[in-house]
């Protein structure tokens, strides 16, 4: 009943906010989006200590189940995806984009975290499926209407790309899950990870593997499939950069944990030397990138490219520590991207564009408190100790040194080896930024008009974040407990 | 029941076929007793026609196992000329229901044809061969009524009666005629190789285990696709659709795009259950029938995509959603038969909302619709849902449900190459119909305001009652189904 209600709240206010509500003005929009969202936080907290369930006949032909809850992997996520949808709801207060009514824009930003719920707590594959669809044509509708307003073309451009790349994916995706449904006689995703898709035969295990590992990995977005990312980020307007960096790209992950990785162990384990390759060339692509793009914004999004490798690389290790530190980096990637991205989205609208070639007063001096941040949040991004980005990268690569036993050993070590290389060259782009946005090129004795220091609600919605990204760097430990039986179980419990 | 010389009849079993005959001869006759006098006409059909789709889901609530059966020969065999499980009778149904709103579509508003009585007594012609074909099991019944169901709908193209229309309906007669051959050919070889004049699994399993009598049913079911890929609009037998859709007037394109669609879907249905009872390796027909569905959701929506004027996409995305709907049946499964339903239900009730949506706005050039939802809320909200059920994008859940649905048995069957091909078609439908989408959602420039105001002032004088009924009641289906996809699945099995 929590459960429904959890994800009924946003997607009832989002889609009446998106047709009958659609003319409603900005204050009143804003109102009822933030009520609504803050009414999920609620819902998601007594969902986490509570862990009720629900569990309806839906789709009797198929045997899909209305069947949502949580465990400890979904549980971090559920409340991630709740906090961040309060803070895209807040940032309303600081600017909402222009391109159609703010109830639409509120309402899709609803629906988008409705659907991401979803995906959270399905416990039924197909389900998990429809629940991933959801986010698509809201999150179509924030980029290719709401988002840039300098280029229209280029909007258009990325809100297709958006669209369609994932599309691809995610069908790909379904027929992965079709064909592991229907050889393994159920789409209980807890069945099927306690040992119903692991007694398929080997060839069947790969073929399942092979499709939801390339369906997902356009998704998270794992390299070479990660090109529609930038564009989309680029264009976005903040609150939907946020969402797709914080809360979509973290679908991905959480599907190549629930599905492959639970669910066909053998199939994925021939498979993971490919991903770890994959995701290792995309920490070493996206650094480089990193460090002669030129659009701030583009940059954030080349960085998300290469954190997520780092997931792609501690899932492909296979053991508990490396599910551990995937999990771990999803969040940490989450926190961290969503500041980063409330900062530049703000900086953007102060400045009106984020290229970085053009010479611009110091940030530190114009304003000290987006400095500070913007400070903290490239130093996560390179995984500085302390701070949330560490654990994550540092347990990946431990892990993809020390891989599961049936893992090709030498090739894992020499991915462990690149990785760090990459973690390396993440320093050289996050300190690039701070020279140029932070330590500045040109004296200007009015910048600090042009560039007003933040305050009020974004300075909330950023000092939130920045406080999560301290104390997850120096607390990992709770983290780490929710999700640990939860993991134990996959990579032990489901052979 | 009521005893014949040879063979048993129930009306109330055959009410789906037998109401719509009874509403035509009607039609006719009170032509005949007050001439002049014909606005009753059209609202009559409707009534008559869901009557009758109230009968056919009536059957359609019955046991799988216990379908209502009549027109049965006297023992030995006992084989009755009429079966409907809940398959058919929710696909009966579902052809009453869209007969009906092509009728209130045709005669909405003043623009309407002259001569209400011939349009609604071929409509409902074409509704009691739809109703006839579903539940037809043997190859006489079948042929005539099959043909019932598609011929009186090239008579209303040819009803319009300007050039370009006739143009139209010749083509769609030619179509038309090669079809009917092609059938009566197949029908011809169905019955050499099993040596029974019914569509039964029994006889169809004795042929298959005959090498030579295999031959010749695997080429009496490749003949008599070919038949139905015409008037299924499959590639490549699609050629006649973009012309016929957009020269017809809306009403008789949604007759074309719906009822009948259903009926050839049905026609193809009684085939492969034959088919997939016998329970013999049928890979060969599963080929045949996996070719014409890939060919046709690749062609139909890169044609789609480049179209500019909104029946013509509509044409287009008619014959992409076919191959959908043949897909499943390439699995030659129970299974995949009842997802080719309901994959064909959702279909034609999404068409139909989207045809009523054109009726309102007025058909031609694409960009008419721009701005739609911010000018007229009922007609673009309903058409903006539509098309995402279309595209199988949520919150149009049951488009996507029915995808899922139809490639579950591809999947199961093995048939890799079709659902990777179903993939691309997913992808490059979601371009298709999000391109519309996409012009629903802009802002109405001040050109088109301008373009569309002649129109819209006309329109505005003239109520849309049919085609408004037809946007509630459609989408309120397609709501309902959305929200309990099971339902659906449920009235057939």
């Amino acid at each position: 009943m929590v459960v429904s209600l959890l994800l009924l709240v946003p997607a009832v206010v989002g889609l009446w906010l998106v047709t009958g509500g659609r003319a409603l003005d900005v204050a009143r929009a804003r109102f009822v989006a933030a009520a609504a969202a803050g009414v999920t936080m609620a819902l998601a907290v007594i969902v986490t200590v509570a862990r009720p369930d629900v569990d309806v006949a839906w789709l009797p032909e198929l045997s899909v189940r209305w069947s949502f809850g949580v465990d400890g992997i979904a549980v971090p996520l559920v409340l991630l995806t709740a906090l961040i949808g309060v803070l895209v709801a807040a940032h309303a207060w600081v600017d909402v984009p222009e391109g159609g009514t703010p109830a639409t824009f509120l309402g899709c930003l609803l629906i988008v975290e409705a659907g991401a719920l979803a995906t959270f707590t399905a416990r039924d594959a197909v389900l998990f499926f429809i629940a991933f669809e959801l986010v698509l044509v809201p999150m179509w509708v924030l980029i290719s209407r709401f988002g840039d307003r300098h280029d229209e073309r280029a909007r258009t451009d990325a809100g297709h790309r958006f669209i369609l790349y994932t599309a691809v994916g995610s069908t790909l995706m379904l027929v992965g899950i079709l064909a592991l449904v229907t050889s393994a006689g159920t789409s209980d995703l807890g069945e099927l990870a306690a040992g119903a898709g692991a007694a398929l035969p080997a060839d069947r295990q790969l073929l399942v593997a092979v499709l939801l590992v390339l369906g997902l990995s356009v998704k998270v977005p794992v390299f070479p499939l990660h090109t529609w990312l930038p564009p989309a980020h680029t264009t976005a307007p903040t609150a939907g950069s946020v969402l797709l960096a914080a809360v979509l790209l973290k679908m991905g992950t959480y599907g190549l944990v629930r599905l492959p990785v639970a669910t066909v162990p053998d199939g994925f384990g021939r498979l993971s030397p490919v991903l770890a390759v994959a995701g290792v060339i995309g920490i070493v692509w996206g650094a480089l990138v990193c460090l002669v793009e030129r659009d701030l914004k583009r940059l954030i999004a080349y960085s998300s490219v290469a954190h997520m490798g780092f997931v792609a690389l501690a899932l492909a290790a296979g053991s508990e520590t490396g599910l551990q530190a995937a999990l771990f980096a999803n969040i940490a990637h989450g926190v961290i991207s969503a500041l980063l991205f409330f900062l530049v989205g703000g900086l953007k609208q102060r400045w009106g564009s984020v290229d970085l070639t053009v010479a611009r007063p110091a940030l530190r001096e114009t304003s000290p408190r987006l400095g500070f941040l913007l400070i903290l949040g490239l130093a996560a991004s390179l995984g500085l100790p302390g701070l949330a980005g560490f654990w994550g990268e540092f347990f990946s690569v431990y892990a993809a040194w020390l891989p599961a036993a049936d893992r090709p050993r030498a090739l894992f070590v020499g991915c462990a080896v690149v990785a760090a290389v990459g973690a390396a060259l993440a320093t050289g782009y996050a300190l690039r930024v701070a020279r140029t946005v932070w330590v500045g090129d040109r004296p200007d004795p009015e910048a600090a008009a042009a560039t007003p220091d933040t305050h009020g609600v974004e300075l909330v919605v950023l000092a939130v974040l920045g406080t999560l990204v301290v104390v997850l760097g120096v607390l990992p430990g709770p983290l780490l407990a929710v999700t640990a039986d939860a993991a134990a179980f996959i990579t032990g419990g489901g052979r | 029941m009521i005893a014949a010389d040879l063979v048993t009849v129930d009306p109330v079993i055959l009410a789906p076929a037998l109401m719509p005959a009874l509403g035509a001869v009607l039609v006719l006759v009170g032509d005949a007793v007050l001439p002049g006098r014909r606005s009753w006409q059209p609202l009559l059909g409707v009534v008559v026609l869901a009557i009758a789709a109230g009968a056919a889901l009536a059957t359609g609530l019955r046991p799988t196992d216990d379908p209502a059966r009549t027109l049965c020969l006297p023992a030995p065999d006992g084989a009755c000329l009429w079966t409907a499980g809940p398959t058919t009778g929710t696909l009966q149904a579902g052809i009453l229901l869209a007969t009906a709103a092509a009728l209130a579509l045709l005669h909405d508003g003043a623009r309407g044809p002259r001569d209400t009585t011939v349009t609604t007594a071929l409509l409902l012609a074409a509704a009691t061969g739809g109703a006839g074909v579903a539940a037809s099991r043997d190859l006489g019944t079948w042929l005539v009524t099959l043909e019932l169901a598609t011929v009186p709908v090239v008579a209303l193209v040819a009803l319009r009666g300007t050039r370009t229309a006739s143009h139209g309906a010749l083509t769609l007669l030619v179509t038309s005629v090669t079809s009917f051959a092609l059938l009566a050919l197949g029908a011809a070889l169905w019955l050499t190789a099993t040596g029974d004049a019914s569509f039964a699994a029994d006889t169809v399993a004795a042929a298959w285990a005959d090498p030579e009598r295999r031959t010749v049913l695997v080429l009496a079911v490749t003949v008599l696709l070919s038949g139905l890929g015409f008037k299924l609009s499959l590639v490549p037998f699609h050629a006649w659709t973009p012309q016929a859709y957009s020269t017809a007037d809306l009403g008789t394109a949604a007759a074309l795009a719906g009822a009948s669609k259903i009926s050839a879907l049905a026609a193809l249905l009684v085939i492969g259950q034959a088919l997939a009872g016998a329970a013999v390796d049928t890979g060969s027909v599963g080929v045949v029938l996996g070719t014409l569905a890939a060919a046709s959701m690749l062609l139909g929506n890169v044609m789609a995509l480049r179209q500019t004027e909104s029946t013509r996409l509509l044409a287009w995305s008619t014959v992409s959603q076919a191959g959908w709907v043949v897909l499943p049946v390439a699995a030659l499964s129970a299974q995949g038969l009842r997802a080719s339903a309901a994959y064909v239900l959702v279909y034609t009730v999404a068409t139909l909302v989207a045809f009523a949506a054109v009726a309102v706005v007025g058909a031609g050039a694409l960009e008419r619709t721009r701005g739609l939802l911010r000018r007229d809320r009922l007609a673009g909200g309903a058409l903006a849902f539509a098309l995402l059920v279309l595209a199988g994008l949520p919150p149009g859940v049951i488009g996507l449900v029915a995808k899922v649905v139809a490639l579950t048995p591809a999947v199961d069957a093995g048939l890799w190459l079709l659902a990777l091909v179903a993939v691309v078609a997913v992808v490059l439908g979601i371009a298709v119909y999000l391109r519309w989408f996409a012009m629903l959602l802009g802002a109405p420039r001040p050109v088109d305001a301008a373009l569309a105001d002649p129109q819209g002032a006309a329109g505005a004088a003239r109520p849309h009652r049919g085609a408004t009924a037809v946007l509630v009641l459609g989408t309120g289906i397609l709501v309902l189904f959305s929200v309990f996809p099971g339902l659906l699945l449920g009235l057939l099995s």
